[in-house]
This record gives C-alpha cells, structure tokens and sequence, in this order.
C-alpha cells in the first residue's frame, strides 16, 4: 500500500474514532435529560457538544478523503515499547505508592526509568535514584509541607 | 487615574513586605528555571506548585505563581539563543536569529538585548494592567450570562483561529475540552453525569493531572531515546550590554513588540504564543533587509522576546478582571484563585484590592530581579543544562506525578495523568493541537452555566445573544472568525507555520 493511501486511510480511521465517540455522548446525553430550552437539563450541553462533535470529524473526515497529501507528521518515531514500559511503571506507582509509601515506590521507578528505559548504568540509577527520592520526599513533604503517600513504612 | 496611582502605590506596600519579595523571588527562579529546561513549562509547574501554597497567604501565594509566569519568559529565551531549542513554547522564534547570532560570537549582546527588552515589555505590561485591568472590570459589572457565554465562545473561536494546523480539528479538541471540563455532578441538580460510578468523578476531571499527563508526561514519552543530548554554545559569553548601534536597532522592534503582545493578550484565547510569531512577521516585513532575517538579525530577537513578556501582562487582564482564562497557564491560575476562596471576576479587584494590586506590584519588583539576577547567572542556567535528559526526563516525570497527586491525595489523579499522557501522544502524532482542550476543559463549566442560565433568562430563546449588544458584538466577532477562512486560503495560524 502507497504512504499517501496509508495516511489517508489512518487519518479515516481517527475521524471515525471521534465520530462514535460524538454519537456516545449523545447517546449518553439524551439518557441524561436534555430538558427543554427554557430548562435545559444535566445532558443539554452533552448533546450539543456531541453533535457539534460528529458534524466536526465528518468533515475531517471528508477532507483527509480528499487530500491526495501526505500527512506530515510532527513527531519523529516513536519507540513504542518503551512508551508502553514508561506507562506501566507508572500505572504500578499508582497501585504501590500509597500501600509501600512515596521513598519507596519513587526509588524503584527512579531506578526503572533510569537504568532500564534511558539506559544509564545501574550502580548511578540506583544512586540517583535514591537520592532524589530522599531529596524530593524532604522538599515536597517536610518543606513545601504536601501532604505525601506513607504506606506501611511511614515515609 | 490617580485614584490607580494610589492603589499601585498600597500594591508596592504590599508587595514589598519581606515574605512577598521572598515568594516573588522564589517565584521568579522557578520560572526561569522552568524556562530554561525543556520538557516542563510553567504551566506544569504552576500545577506542581500549587499544593505546596495552600497553607500560604493567597497574595504571596499568587505572587509566587504569577513570578513562574513571566519569568519562564525570561528563561525561555536563553536556551533559544544558546542550544537552539526553545526551553518553553513561547521562545521558538528566538531561536531562529538568537542562535544565530550566538554562532557569530553574538551571544551576549543577543542574552542582553532579550533580557532588556523584555525588562521594558514587562513594564510596558504592567502600566497597562494598571490602566485597563480596573477599566475592563468596571465595564464587566455590566456582563450577565448570555455576555460571559458569548465572550467564552468568542475565546475558544479565536484559539480555533490560530490553530496552526486544521481549524476542524482544533475546534473539535475545544468540543471535547467542553465534553471533558463538564464531567461531574450537575451544577444546577448535582445529577453524576459521565461518571461511570466513579466516586472520584464526582467532583469533575481535576485541571492538574490532565496539564501534567498532556503537557509533561507526554512530551517526554514522545522524545523518548530520541533527544540526544544537547550541543551547548561552548564559546565564552562576552559583551552581554548591547551597544549603542543595537540600541538603535531594537528599540523601536522592542516598541512594537510590547504593542502588539500586549493588545493581543488581552484577547482571551491567544496567550503568549501567536502573538511572537507575528512580531517576527511584522519586524521582517518592516525591515529593509528581511532576507537577512534567519541569519542573526538582532532585531528578531528583540521583537518576539518584548512581545512574549508583554502578552503575558496582556493575558492577566482577562483572568483578572473578568476571571476568563486566556491559556493553559492562566486555567491553572484561576483555578488557584478559586482554591484560595476568591471568586475572579470583575468584582476581585473591589473585594481582594490587596491581592490584585499586590501581585501587579510584584510583576514589577519581579522583572527587576530578573534583570538584575538573570544576566549574571546565565553561566548557571547553562550548567543546568548540562544534566543529561536521561536524569531530566525521569525528574519531570516525578514532579508531573506528584503534581498530580497532591493537589487531592488521589492515586485516582495519577490514573487520570496517564491516561492524558497517552491522549496528549496520540494528538501529537495524528496533528491535533492541545491548547484548545485545555482551554476548553476549563471554561467548559464556566460555559454551561452561563448558557443554562441565559436560557433561562431568555424564556428558550436563543436571541437573547444577539438582542444584547456587547453579547452580539462578540457572536459577531466569533462567526467572522470562523467564517472568514471559508472565503480567504490565507489563515493566520497557518500563514504562521509557513513562517516558521
């Protein structure tokens, strides 16, 4: 397939993404009452959003079917593995944080993120990965006084 | 007028009290900080910061975000001129003749002439804060809600404007802000709407994670193992005071640039962005030898660094004097003000004088630090940047996680981080532009409320936008926007990014 059919049928598939997406609202705004005009009710705004929304990605849709262009993308390539890795070490932060407390779990992403994803030798990711975790815990938490998560541990 | 003089005069009384200068200080650092790392913007900062000011007062507190403000401004131009990348949005056109002249051996007189112009934009700002910020609130005290709804429309119309890419797109990203910002109970019957069952829903999409996922997370995420490390101007920074034949040059592109970042910051919707792009414009189409532009003219230095300070004055006249926000940076303040128990509005001025004119006097104590201070720590802001983006990245995915956490103690808020930082990837990949959601997302409650309640006013009917006048200038205003590119190929957004 040629790269100019490739990104047409790309730029296609996320116009109609956001196409459904326009109906869903709607469809979960009449569920919520549109009211009337003179009250509109808890959905009105949904509603109107969402169709404004489908009218919208119809007509991006239309023009990426009639653009012979090739879409220039503005980001270089991405490492989509790594993203995915980076995206899940944080989703398990969230679970941990506030169970193991914020030194912790913080030191072992520090370490995940610096010796794993950005490759940096692990004896300095563990290092710097312990010291920011201190250090952010004592300026975050006993200077700025934020309220941090202190798990099982107290810290 | 001198009843202004007066109330500036109690402002510099407040602003001057030893913790104020401190938070100004602290402020102001931050910012250049900020500015000078690529990565993290003040708009993230701003949100990172925000828990740690809960238990301040809201002046100092304030005083401190609105220092992050104008001081990445500050920053942003030095990475520009010294590495060629612009450490915060509003500095990408600095890059194209400040790096240049650094190659020529130029640096100082380029760092210089940026940190001076901005200096006088910054003040030039602040004058006319002090003139039109009391004048615009003062006009505002006649705005029911079908003005406020259609002035709302009016900013989003023109952030949709300016969209560098597709105008469809960008309104489409404004809908969605829409869709987004309203999730949440009810204002007017607390019915859960979008919610899902969700407790932490409730309550709405909170604007910090969704700065932090869109804004921080995902611009590391998308320059992962792909930023090399950067090349620092290794040549020693020498001359940083411009001499008299600069003067020359850049004063009257200084003037302009204040003008017109300042005029059109007041337009909610632009920010600080758009306008320096367009003083680039004006100083090459101004200029004898336009073709000499791009190759370290110190006029296209001067210009865009005035205007992207004076905007940022321009852009607190909205927030402040009708509590509209005008960017991302300015959301995130308003959303300040209403944490702290203030209601923006045209009414802030009268109520909370002392915050309203205690920070203007500190933008003014604060663009003198950053003079004073800024030049002579230029070696430092360099030494920052030497840290690998290996450390960075992994820095500012932190902070952008406890930014997010903080401001509620919910992991809930991480989840809904995440979530953004992959939406705020996958828009950059398929060209669709953040700034409008966000803004969108903010003024979205703002929005409704005002609609319902016009509707209300109006018995169902949708002509009282335009039976009122200021409400029908501004629909005027908003579908000339919108329509006009329909009848000319020339957009402004667009015509920008052929500029670039």
């Amino acid at each position: 397939m040629d790269l100019v059919k490739k990104t047409k049928m790309t730029a296609s598939s996320v116009a109609l993404f956001w196409v459904a997406l326009g109906i869903l609202v709607c469809y979960g705004a009449t569920r919520l009452g549109l009211g009337s005009v003179t009250e509109p009710g808890s959905g009105f705004i949904f509603f109107w959003s969402g169709l404004i929304l489908v009218i919208l990605s119809l007509m991006v849709l239309v023009e990426s079917l009639r653009s012979s262009e090739e879409i220039v993308q503005e980001t270089g390539k991405m490492n989509w593995v790594k993203i995915a890795l980076v995206l899940l070490s944080i989703v398990l932060y969230a679970v941990f944080v506030e169970r193991l407390g914020f030194v912790l779990t913080t030191f072992f992403l520090l370490s995940f993120l610096l010796g794993w994803i950005e490759g940096t030798n692990w004896a300095r990711s563990l290092g710097v990965a312990s010291a920011a975790a201190l250090g952010s815990f004592a300026i975050f938490e006993l200077w700025l006084k934020i309220r941090l998560p202190k798990g099982i541990f107290g810290f | 007028m001198l009843e202004s003089l007066t109330s500036l005069a109690y402002g510099f009384n407040i602003a001057l009290q030893p913790q104020n200068l401190l938070y100004c200080f602290i402020g102001v650092t931050m910012g250049t900080l900020v500015g000078v790392l690529p990565g993290i913007g003040p708009t993230a900062t701003i949100a990172l910061l925000l828990p740690a000011t809960f238990k301040l007062n809201p002046i100092s507190a304030i005083i401190m975000l609105s220092g992050i403000c104008y001081g990445a401004m500050y920053g942003g131009s030095t990475t520009s001129i010294l590495l060629n990348i612009p450490g915060e949005a509003s500095s990408v056109v600095t890059c194209l003749d400040g790096y240049q002249m650094a190659r020529k051996g130029r640096a100082g007189p380029a760092l210089g002439i940026s940190a001076f112009g901005s200096f006088i934009a910054g003040t030039f700002s602040i004058v006319g804060l002090v003139i039109f910020a009391p004048t615009l609130a003062d006009f505002a005290l006649k705005f029911g809600p079908p003005e406020y709804f259609a002035l709302m429309v009016m900013g989003l119309s023109v952030v949709a404007y300016l969209a560098r890419k597709s105008m469809a797109k960008a309104l489409m990203m404004a809908v969605v802000g829409i869709v987004l910002g309203c999730v949440g109970l009810d204002p007017i019957t607390a019915t859960p709407r979008f919610t899902f069952g969700i407790l932490d829903l409730a309550d709405g999409i909170g604007i910090a994670p969704v700065v932090m996922g869109l804004f921080g997370i995902a611009e590391v995420l998308e320059n992962l193992g792909v930023l090399t490390k950067a090349e620092i101007f290794a040549g020693k920074i020498k001359g940083l005071f411009p001499d008299r034949e600069d003067w020359r040059r850049s004063i009257g592109p200084i003037a302009r640039g204040s003008l017109l970042g300042f005029f059109l910051g007041l337009l909610p919707g632009v920010g600080a962005i758009v306008p320096q792009f367009l003083s680039y414009a004006l100083e090459k189409k101004l200029s004898r030898h336009p073709e000499r532009f791009g190759s370290g003219e110190i006029e296209g230095v001067a210009s865009p660094e005035a205007c992207n300070n004076a905007a940022v004055g321009g852009t607190f006249i909205p927030l402040l004097s009708l509590g509209i926000p005008s960017n991302a940076m300015t959301a995130i303040l308003l959303g300040a003000l209403m944490i702290y128990g203030l209601t923006p509005g045209p009414l802030l001025i009268k109520n909370s004088p002392d915050l309203f004119w205690g920070v203007i006097a500190s933008m003014y104590i604060g663009n003198i630090m950053l003079l004073i201070l800024n030049l002579p720590l230029i070696p430092m802001w360099v030494s920052v940047l030497k840290i690998p983006y290996s450390y960075l990245s992994s820095f500012i995915i932190l902070f952008c996680l406890i930014g997010a956490y903080s401001l509620n103690n919910s992991t809930s808020d991480i989840y809904i981080a995440v979530i953004f930082s992959l939406v705020g990837l996958l828009m950059k990949k398929f060209a669709f532009e953040p700034a409008p959601l966000v803004l969108a997302f903010v003024l979205g409650p703002l929005l409704e409320t005002a609609l319902r309640r016009s509707l209300i006013l109006s018995d169902g009917s949708f002509l009282i936008f335009l039976q009122r006048p200021i409400s029908a200038a501004f629909i005027l205003f908003s579908v000339v926007v919108l329509v006009a590119p329909l009848f000319s190929k020339l957009r402004l957004g667009r015509g920008l990014s052929e500029e670039d």
